[in-house]
């Protein structure tokens, strides 16, 4: 039986990672409740918002700004809102004029999507292909409860996860954008008769999404200490299969998600004999047996069709 | 009869000499020709129809002159080997094309792990020969059985599920295959296998010269006209499924899964049917591939050459038999060709693909209507 601090230092680390996960799945899980489509270049927006950070943070130190009290909320902020309308943008060129097709046209467009993408940064960010590294602007040192090293670097990122997650589910469920978003999921054609504008609330669901994934992606680069061009694949793969798990459509699905899929890869890291190369194999290897018995999901899926 | 034989040879030296030509003055010559073909094409009518007419009446003809063309090419590309590789890499798309096609246009079965399949087929080709010591034509044979057995296997529980989920787990099969590609010893980790045999057929080596009617070939000729016969033989049968009853099936179950049942179709049995059978010639693909390059690694059967594979039935055509063919040839040469462009290649793979959606979402060659005679 592996000591208790190792189990407590990995859950930690693993909620750590499940709320980078559970953001970009929540970004899934909207636009999946919205528009019944799959956002496969989700995961490329998400890198976009760590590279976005990136580019904010070095131009604010190019101008002389360096206290991460001022440079943080301004980086955030910059990102969220680059990120945010690029995924509008996203959406209006090849998500919402597919969504009538077949659902297979919109997950091709958006896979191509995120390939464009991805080959953009790498071609014209400088040294596209090399990792780049994240400053490290969140406070240093830790302290130790009970042979668990808690730094607060984590506590940060933690934090500030959290109350992203928090703001969503504000958002979500007490302003009139939030009302008008959970119709649009609930039924699209009643909620135009009641007034909502559809557009524009499709356009507010993928500015959210996006504005959270440039958040994750943030996180992720403080996490690592660096970013590279092709961590849109991997966390767009991971924050999917998250919702998925969590049942597509329901935000607090995603949530738990990506929770339970950070948990999964930590403790398969840390527990299994050379875990730490096949924690990713493991990770989905659960999500697939999920999709097999429980599709739709823990907490279920928003719409159930049967034969 | 004559005009078909006529269009097709006109097509055919155009092609040629558009790959083969080196100096501007030449280069410019082809390229006027290239457009003032394709603006004839589309602006004189009665040429268009005509043409149409032709190959329409005489589909024997125009098969047999272009399969009489495709025999010759090598021979025309004589000068540049590189130039044979890449005609018979545009051949081994063609086979995983179609495979891919059948399971993705046909059937609707939504695989983004073409890469992992033909990854399939050429490591076992390469375990098969390198490990276990067996002669490189029979492990081509049955390393597509491998593909078909894991897809089976793996994929059976999963078929019933929603489009997207399928897709997800298509997905992240590619990445388990490659990781555990990557780190299990006996796949030989980040190396791969190298030192694959390579096929011999009576004695003769494919990686020796072939001198065919006194014109002497390079070596990758060998391999391009197995690839051709694979090619071929990968398009008829599939092209004769795409026609029968059994493409009629898929096509309905890919289109409307609920009156497909009404109307009889078991839904998990057809699609595990065309799964599999697409399986097959996606790891006959990657088994020939292994052959003919030598060796496999990891990096040669990553997501984004699942990403290719789809490409080539995007643009040439979803569903489409001749649209595989065309979107293969197209493919394959042309960044080969615009060789400034390679850095960019992706980048405009994946904008092609976008705009076709948006613009042309059945493909440069639809697949037509079904005709019953």
């Amino acid at each position: 039986m592996p000591p208790l601090e190792l189990l407590l230092q990995q859950t930690l680390n693993g909620v750590m990672l499940g709320m980078m996960y559970a953001l970009v799945a929540v970004g899934f899980t909207l636009f999946f409740g919205v528009l019944d489509v799959i956002h496969f270049s989700h995961g490329d927006i998400f890198m976009l918002g760590a590279f976005a950070g990136l580019s904010a943070l070095l131009a604010l130190a190019a101008v002389g700004l360096r206290t991460p009290f001022v440079t943080l909320p301004l980086a955030f902020i910059a990102a969220m809102v680059v990120t945010g309308l690029v995924g509008v943008m996203a959406e209006r060129v090849c998500v919402k004029p597919l969504a009538r097709s077949a659902p297979l046209m919109t997950l091709l467009a958006t896979l191509s999507l995120g390939l464009v993408l991805r080959e953009s940064v790498l071609i014209f960010y400088p040294r596209g292909a090399d990792p780049k590294p994240f400053p490290q602007l969140l406070p240093a040192g830790g302290f130790e409860v009970g042979g668990v090293a808690i730094r607060y670097e984590n506590l940060a990122i933690l934090g500030i996860g959290l109350a992203a997650m928090v703001a969503v589910d504000l958002i979500i469920s007490r302003t009139k954008m939030g009302a008008a978003v959970r119709a649009v999921a609930q039924d699209p054609e009643a909620a135009q008769m009641m007034g909502v504008n559809l557009d524009r609330t499709v356009d507010a669901t993928f500015f959210l999404g996006s504005a959270l994934a440039a958040v994750a992606g943030m996180l992720s680069g403080f996490y690592y200490g660096e970013i590279h061009f092709i961590m849109g694949i991997t966390g767009g793969v991971i924050g999917f299969s998250a919702a998925a798990i969590g049942g597509l459509g329901n935000v607090y699905g995603a949530m738990v998600g990506g929770l339970l899929f950070g948990l999964l890869q930590t403790t398969a890291a840390a527990f299994i004999p050379r875990g730490s190369e096949f924690r990713d194999v493991v990770a989905f290897a659960v999500v697939m047996l999920f999709l097999i018995f429980k599709p739709s999901g823990i907490l279920g899926e928003k719409s159930v069709e049967r034969v | 009869m004559i005009l078909v034989w006529l269009a097709e040879a006109a097509l055919f030296v155009l092609i040629v000499a558009g790959i083969l030509a080196e100096r501007p003055l030449t280069l410019a010559a082809v390229a006027l020709a290239i457009v003032i073909a394709g603006a004839l094409l589309r602006l004189v009518t009665p040429l268009r129809s005509t043409l149409a007419r032709a190959f329409g009446r005489h589909r024997t003809a125009a098969l047999l002159g272009g399969a009489a063309l495709a025999l010759v090419l090598p021979v025309t590309l004589r000068s540049s080997p590189y130039w044979t590789f890449v005609a018979t890499l545009a051949l081994l798309y063609v086979t995983t094309g179609q495979g891919l096609n059948l399971q993705i246009g046909t059937a609707g079965v939504i695989n983004l792990a073409g890469a992992a399949f033909a990854g399939l087929g050429g490591y076992s080709v390469g375990l098969l020969t390198v490990k276990t010591g067996w002669p490189p034509w029979l492990a081509a044979a049955v390393a597509p059985w491998v593909a078909v057995a894991v897809g089976t296997l793996l994929f059976v529980p999963i078929l019933k599920t929603r489009g997207h989920y399928l897709a997800l787990v298509t997905i992240a099969f590619v990445f388990i295959f490659n990781i555990l590609m990557n780190n299990l010893e006996f796949t030989g980790g980040p190396q791969g296998i190298k030192n694959i045999p390579t096929l011999r057929l009576g004695g003769h080596a494919f990686t020796a010269r072939l001198t065919l009617f006194g014109v002497d070939l390079p070596a990758h000729a060998n391999f391009y006209y197995a690839a051709l016969a694979t090619a071929g033989l990968t398009t008829w049968i599939l092209g004769r499924l795409h026609d029968s009853w059994l493409g009629l099936a898929l096509n309905t179950l890919r289109d409307d899964e609920i009156a497909a049942r009404c109307c009889g179709v078991s839904l998990t049995r057809e699609k595990l049917i065309a799964f599999s059978i697409g399986n097959f010639f996606i790891g006959l693909g990657g088994a020939l591939y292994a052959v003919m390059v030598g060796f496999v690694s990891p990096p040669d059967f990553d997501f984004g050459y699942s990403l290719i594979m789809l490409s080539v039935i995007i643009i040439g055509g979803v569903d489409s038999i001749g649209g595989v063919v065309l979107g293969a040839c197209l493919l394959l040469p042309l960044p080969e060709r615009f060789r400034f462009l390679h850095e960019y290649r992706l980048l405009l793979y994946g904008l092609v693909i976008v705009v076709m959606l948006l613009y042309r979402p059945r493909g440069l060659w639809p697949a037509g209507i079904r005709g019953y005679r």
